[in-house]
């Protein structure tokens, strides 16, 4: 209910955030919207002794066209980004899955770097991210670097992400008309999703090119579902049903009272197949 | 809606809560937070273990924190009087019955710093072997002396195994309904002050006597030595019914620092350890009945759990006794006792696991019976009460049925499982009874006293759960007063008003009510007499207990009601979802159409909830529920209740009390889940007999 003692850091820059990192060392935190954090914190699975507020770094707050990719500012809220033109019409299934996070108030006050740099494969936007084969711009004492969502999630709430590092950018393709999909499946409204299926479907002369696909809470990471990926490249749009059915392959989630491992491998075939279909027909 | 109502006209009206604006500005002072001088902040030091003693408790480290007034653990504690509660006489050795019990407390200035110094008591245990895993087929099952309530735990009518071996439709099968914790949306709290000799606790209780008569005797004090107060709770669902050991800890903690209040909540994981919860039920159901579907006998046995420290027995078998007409009738029960936390009362104790199970087995037997789940029910229909001999002094069920079939659209139903499908959902519709016994509690007194303004004061030690009574007793007293609504005023929720029995078992309004009307008709007879039908310029008032009912050893006295589902479940995931409940009740004269509504309301989607969410998981390795916060015991949102059509038969009781009303807080709950159940047997052809129903159930 109350979290152990901390020191409250402001940073009024980027730059001023990493400074203030290697001064605190890795018991400090990034305090973006703090909706994944404070929960934590509350219930003592967390307890840095610094939280060094990046809240009132505006400049962190954009959505951007930049050639055939939108960059997307850290600190944008998953409402703006629910809520953007420019992410509805050229990367749909950010917007869409943007606007199934949490409830309104997490909307309103949860960052997408936030969330990704929490790092939970249990939220529905890593996955997302997974198979838009999105960028991460990175910050931090040694510089800037990009890495790619695939090399970002390293296991169970940890990242690629340094403790003197911040996330200031995510980087998506446009979609240019490829077909998309994001299926989750909870048992009580607004509440994490038991599983989740991202697809992006891009087709050419009636069969299918290329599919992305990439789970929510399939694994301690997002993972991607490479044998139905590797089964529908070049392949029918007949073939969904059949490629579907490998989607679990190579995965052993996690059983918990929420549901079994089985039953999530059954869900992730399901969502699949239905995430499929529909980003087809889209 | 605030209209004015006439005089003698206010029973039945949907007159808003009087405290509701209250509430609404957040004005309504509810127990934490009555406003006292210096008060300490207690946090409680809890078991890890689920059964051994405490060998030993070093507080050092937190006594000599900042802050920190004292630290309670049993080698300091004040003795307690031996009660035989074991659940309640904490501290008086170092003996751990399960894990969460509590072991001692720290109080300090701040509650940030009692907390702290909490985690800084270091304890030691001698441990035990754990023994929590609730099985039917353990050795050491026992029949309890009695049940809740009062019911014997084993009853048999006629021959049930002739009866079943000679049925032309047999049926047997066995159900089960998980843990499940109350919940409500306010934790227990108290604030505990001791002054000479006399306690004073601000409670968050269903009945400020019940708490008096039960913490009275464990201090060794008179019952008047110990003052209740507690205008307004925030829900209890039985939870609040009786105190549980929270109220003790911080009575105990209030003698260390006399004089100074201390304060004490629960938060909502010690919800899942101290505050009491439904058993989980096993339960074999054996039917018999002839080729038309009359049935000729009707079996429960029931295996439950108790805890080894305290005893307490669901009367989960005993809407069997009663619910359908047979020759042959028979119940049991048997207990395990484990190293677990003490189960209580949770809304419809008995009937809602009990009802659960019958009427999934009385839909499976009518379909056995190649009989539609509604005429089946009817012609099922007793002539009297089984159980007593009685007969009904109403009996509502049939009208539910046949009303609640024609506003859902029942007829016309192809019984055909998965014979309906919209896309990828099955859909189906499901029917289940429910019932619940009118009960009336003894030791209630009221004042009335009239002013020469015209205006009446009411006083009952009554409680207001979230229910309603600040307004509906004032309905009552009104009407039988022959005034308007506005010119009463209700005073409850306090042991400075006269004595009453608690919000439990439904029996409120029956209890509360008959007494008001009791002292209503002396006020009016007084000021007739006394006064020439004139209020005297220095007022009036007159006083009455609750008279005994002589109706009640020559009626069975029960409420009724039909829940109609419809479910919808997604064949692919097992997905279920419900779009719309239609319950039809039979409680006799309803005193508030508005908080009636929202009774029937809160039962109906707690039902839908144990049909489908409610599961307190147990570790049986440590003793302890897993899923103890809101993020992992699942409650329904908004979002997750379709809509909900709810009525009531008018009905006319001159039995049951002076109002001819039953209570109505309980039976919303009772039978929904069946309901639901069968709804979703109709949609897929897969029956699930074990609460809840998860989307892996109907995946095969």
């Amino acid at each position: 209910m109350i979290p152990l003692k901390f020191d409250y850091e402001v940073a009024e820059s980027a730059q001023h955030a990493v400074e203030l990192l290697g001064q605190h060392g890795d018991e400090a935190k990034l305090l973006a919207g703090g909706h994944s954090l404070l929960p934590i914190m509350k219930l003592r699975l967390a307890a840095p002794t610094v939280l060094i507020d990046i809240g009132r770094l505006n400049d962190l707050n954009y959505v951007r066209e930049d050639g055939d990719k939108l960059a997307i500012g850290a600190m944008t809220r998953h409402t703006d980004v629910e809520h953007s033109d420019l992410v509805k019409s050229e990367c749909g299934i950010l917007a869409y899955t943007a606007g199934l996070v949490g409830d309104p108030q997490v909307r309103h006050r949860g960052t997408i770097g936030g969330s990704l740099a929490h790092g939970d494969a249990a939220s529905d936007l890593p996955g997302v991210f997974l198979a838009l084969d999105a960028e991460f711009k990175i910050t931090g004492s040694g510089g800037d670097r990009t890495i790619a969502a695939a090399d970002f999630f390293e296991d169970y709430l940890m990242t690629a992400l340094a403790p003197d590092e911040i996330l200031t950018e995510v980087r998506v393709p446009k979609l240019n008309g490829a077909g998309w999909s994001y299926r989750k499946f909870n048992r009580r409204a607004q509440d994490w999703a038991v599983v989740g299926v991202g697809a992006i479907l891009e087709r050419s002369n009636g069969s299918i090119s290329s599919a992305r696909i990439g789970f929510t809470n399939m694994a301690s990471v997002p993972v991607r579902a490479s044998a139905t990926e590797q089964a529908l490249s070049g392949a029918s749009v007949d073939s969904i049903a059949e490629a579907a059915e490998s989607a679990a392959d190579g995965t052993s989630p996690s059983s918990d009272i929420a549901a079994s491992s089985e039953f999530r491998q059954h869900l992730a075939r399901v969502l699949t197949k239905r995430a499929l279909d529909e980003a087809l027909s889209r | 809606m605030t209209a004015t109502q006439a005089p003698g006209k206010s029973v039945g009206a949907p007159i808003s809560r009087v405290e509701g604006h209250l509430k609404v500005r957040g004005a309504a002072t509810y127990a934490y937070e009555h406003r006292l001088d210096e008060p300490a902040y207690l946090h409680p030091l809890q078991s890890t273990i689920a059964n051994g003693r405490v060998a030993k408790i070093d507080a050092s480290r937190a006594e000599a924190e900042p802050g920190v007034v004292a630290v309670l653990t049993h080698e300091n504690a004040p003795k307690l009087e031996a009660v035989g509660d074991a659940e309640l006489e904490i501290l008086q050795n170092g003996e751990v019955g399960f894990r969460g019990q509590f072991i001692g407390a720290v109080i300090a200035d701040t509650f940030e710093a009692a907390r702290y110094a909490a985690g800084l008591v270091e304890i030691e245990y001698e441990e035990r072997e754990t023994d929590a895993d609730f099985r039917p087929d353990r050795d050491d099952l026992y029949t309890p002396e009695q049940l809740n309530a009062g019911f014997e735990p084993d009853t048999s009518v006629g021959d049930v195994d002739g009866a079943l071996a000679s049925a032309a439709v047999k049926f047997d099968a066995t159900y089960t309904t998980p843990r499940e914790h109350n919940n409500p949306m306010e934790p227990h709290s108290s604030i505990a002050v001791w002054d000479e000799g006399e306690l004073t606790l601000y409670e968050s209780t269903q009945g400020v006597y019940w708490t008096q008569n039960t913490i009275a005797p464990l201090f060794g004090l008179d019952a008047e030595k110990v003052h209740v107060i507690s205008p307004h709770v925030g829900g209890g669902f039985g939870s609040k019914g009786l105190p549980h050991a929270n109220v003790v800890l911080a009575a105990l903690a209030a003698m260390l620092v006399e004089g100074r209040p201390v304060k004490f909540a629960l938060t909502r994981h010690m919800m899942f350890s101290v505050a009491g919860y439904r058993t989980p039920t096993i339960q074999r159901i054996r039917l018999g009945a002839d080729a038309e579907g009359k049935l000729s006998a009707i079996c429960n046995d029931v295996v439950e759990q108790t805890s080894k420290i305290k005893e307490f027995a669901e009367q989960t078998g005993t809407s069997a006794r009663m619910m359908y007409d047979s020759s042959n009738i028979q119940t049991t029960h048997l207990l395990a006792a484990l190293d677990v936390a003490v189960p209580s009362w949770l809304r419809a104790p008995g009937e809602a696991p009990g009802m659960f199970a019958l009427e999934s087995a009385m839909d499976e037997m009518a379909i056995e019976c190649d009989l539609d789940p509604v005429e089946f029910r009817i012609m099922n229909e007793p002539e009297k009460d089984l159980e007593s001999g009685l007969p009904f002094s109403s009996r509502g069920l049939v009208a539910c049925l046949r009303e609640g079939a024609e506003r859902f659209g029942w007829d016309g139903r192809n019984p055909t499982p998965r014979s309906e499908r919209d896309g990828r959902w099955l859909v189906g519709t499901g029917v289940a009874s429910s019932v619940y016994p009118v009960f009336s509690m003894g030791g209630n007194a009221a004042t009335i006293r009239a002013d020469s303004d015209g205006k009446y004061v009411v006083e009952i030690g009554a409680a207001d759960i979230g229910t309603g009574t600040w307004t509906t007793l004032g309905q009552i007293a009104a009407d039988e007063l022959g005034v308007s609504f506005e010119d009463v005023e209700m005073k409850i929720g306090d042991t400075k008003f006269p004595n009453a029995s608690g919000a439990g078992g439904s029996s409120g309004i029956t209890s509360w009510g008959s007494t008001l009307v009791e002292a209503a008709r002396s006020l009016r007879e007084k000021i007739e007499a006394e006064h020439g039908g004139n209020i005297p310029d220095e007022g009036v008032e007159a006083s009455a207990k609750m008279p005994k009912n002589p109706h009640r050893k020559e009626y069975a006295m029960y409420a009724f009601g039909a829940h109609f589902v419809e479910a919808r479940v997604d064949e692919d995931t097992g997905e279920v979802r419900v779009p719309r409940m239609t319950s039809v009740f039979a409680a006799g004269r309803i005193i508030n159409a508005k908080t009636a509504r929202s009774q029937f309301m809160g039962g109906m989607v707690m039902g839908l909830s144990a049909a489908l969410h409610e599961e307190s998981v147990l570790d049986t390795r440590f003793g302890h529920v897993v899923n103890h916060d809101f993020a992992e015991y699942h409650i329904p949102t908004n979002a997750d209740v379709g809509e909900l059509d709810i009525s009531w038969i008018e009905e006319d009781d001159p039995y049951v009390n002076p109002m001819g009303s039953k209570g109505i807080g309980e039976i919303g709950i009772v039978g929904s889940a069946a309901a639901v159940a069968n709804a979703v047997y109709h949609a897929t052809g897969t029956r699930v007999r074990e609460l809840p129903i998860t989307p892996d159930k109907l995946i095969s």
